[in-house]
């Protein structure tokens, strides 16, 4: 063997263990990474705390678990078709509710404020500024006492073309037209959290879906939240609705069932 | 403790700030519910034509008809006032309104009413008590007749007015209530 060749084998032989060990430091500094990015993520979780709540304070229990009700149906994921399906939260009743208690609000300022000078004199306006508060109060009452009830929020009718399509596909033809009402409903001194689901508009189909839950189930003693065991049930009852898959009308309701019906 | 609930309540302030659309319907919930009782004063106001529909009675000058911390409803629509009829006046220039009886009542051709009251506690009329020069009330001058009563329960508002310290002592023991109640 030449000198040249030596060399050469030489330098091949000692480049050839040297790409090894880089290979292999390579691969242990990918696990290595890996490895703490693992325990990152499990730092990040243990990291999380859960809510805590007094569980003696009903009012406070329910508006916890109305938020995460409220939260999980605007999620993006909540459809069983992924973001395709976008769900809207639907603006209209609670603005014209916001602008009626603006409007009471104005009415009773210039009453108060406006109208403090020669008292005799400006009684008619003081006059028909308290009675259109009262009226607008009593309106608004009675919107949240007959209309509202239980709901907690309303969804839009789906709008894009292809998402219809989807969940036309899927066994609810009636997303695209009517929006969804989301009411919850937890009795005093009762331990169960009820979501119902059911269509909102002008004569809408009477097909929905109900969930009924303990408590317990998403609370601890001490009071910590389990969010996203709410969030998964909550999940589960919309991809019902979505599927059409309704609940048999009980005492409440008396209307036909709805069924699933194949394209 | 106390800080705990202090971090509490600035957290949920701190979520309503996230929210505007939540945290404007709270300010005008808010707004609402102190407009309610203000404007069940202004529809008193509008239903008695009284400018004060509601007074407390602060001195015993009216005794034994009525005692210090009586309250007092007041109806001013009324067309006539009468000798014996309990009224509420105001004297010029002075914010304090009394309560008294009406001693005399004077009609002229003209329409022109003039009144002379006092107290029943007191020795003598309320010419004394009157502007300097005035040796009448007129009409105007009545915020109201009495109209109905509830005893002694403006004992509190005369006292929060005679010891302001007890209206910190009063929003602490609600404040007390309000954590107590919490723990329980």
């Amino acid at each position: 063997m030449s000198k040249k060749n030596k060399k050469s084998a030489a330098a091949a032989a000692s480049a050839a263990p040297d790409k090894q060990p880089v290979n292999e430091k390579k691969a242990v500094k990918k696990e290595e990474k890996e490895e703490e990015e693992e325990e990152e993520d499990i730092e990040v979780e243990e990291e999380m705390e859960l809510l805590q709540v007094d569980v003696g304070d009903i009012i406070k229990v329910k508006q916890i678990l109305d938020e995460t009700v409220a939260g999980t149906m605007i999620s993006n994921d909540i459809s069983a078709h992924g973001g395709t399906v976008r769900i809207r939260e639907a603006y209209g009743h609670d603005n014209m509710k916001l602008l009626l208690m603006a409007l009471a609000c104005c009415f009773a300022a210039v009453a108060q404020f406006g109208l403090t000078n020669d008292f005799p004199k400006n009684r008619i306006w003081l006059g028909v500024c308290c009675g259109s508060y009262f009226c607008i109060s009593g309106i608004l009452q009675l919107i949240m006492t007959f209309i509202d009830k239980d709901c907690i929020m309303r969804i839009q009718p789906l709008s894009d073309p292809e998402a219809i399509k989807l969940v036309k596909k899927g066994g609810n033809k009636y997303l695209g037209k009517y929006g969804i009402r989301v009411r919850t409903q937890f009795p005093r001194f009762s331990e169960f959290y009820s979501v119902i689901l059911e269509f909102n508009g002008k004569n809408p189909p009477t097909g929905y879906v109900k969930q009924t839950w303990s408590v317990g189930q998403f609370f601890d003693v001490d009071g910590h939240f389990d969010e996203e065991g709410l969030m998964l049930e909550i999940e589960k009852l919309y991809r019902r609705f979505e599927a059409g898959n309704f609940d048999k009308p009980n005492d409440v309701g008396g209307s036909k069932v709805m069924k699933k019906k194949n394209n | 403790m106390i800080k705990d609930m202090m971090d509490k309540q600035v957290l949920e302030l701190k979520k309503l700030w996230a929210n505007k659309r939540q945290l404007t319907f709270q300010l005008l919930n808010l707004a609402m519910i102190v407009f309610s009782a203000l404007m069940i004063w202004k529809g008193l106001m509008f239903a008695t034509k009284s400018e004060s529909p509601v007074v407390v009675v602060l001195s015993g000058s009216m005794e034994p008809a009525f005692q210090r911390g009586d309250i007092l409803f007041l109806n001013n629509s009324v067309d006539r006032v009468y000798v014996g009829d309990v009224v509420v006046f105001k004297i010029r220039d002075r914010d304090i309104p009394i309560v008294h009886r009406i001693l005399k009542v004077h009609e002229k051709p003209d329409g022109k009413v003039e009144l002379l009251t006092k107290g029943d506690n007191n020795r003598v009329d309320d010419r004394g008590l009157y502007a300097p020069g005035q040796l009448w009330l007129e009409r105007e001058d009545i915020l109201g007749k009495a109209v109905g009563t509830l005893r002694y329960v403006g004992m509190v508002t005369i006292a929060l007015n005679d010891y302001p310290v007890l209206k910190y002592v009063l929003v602490g023991m609600m404040g007390l209530f309000v954590l107590t109640s919490k723990e329980g």
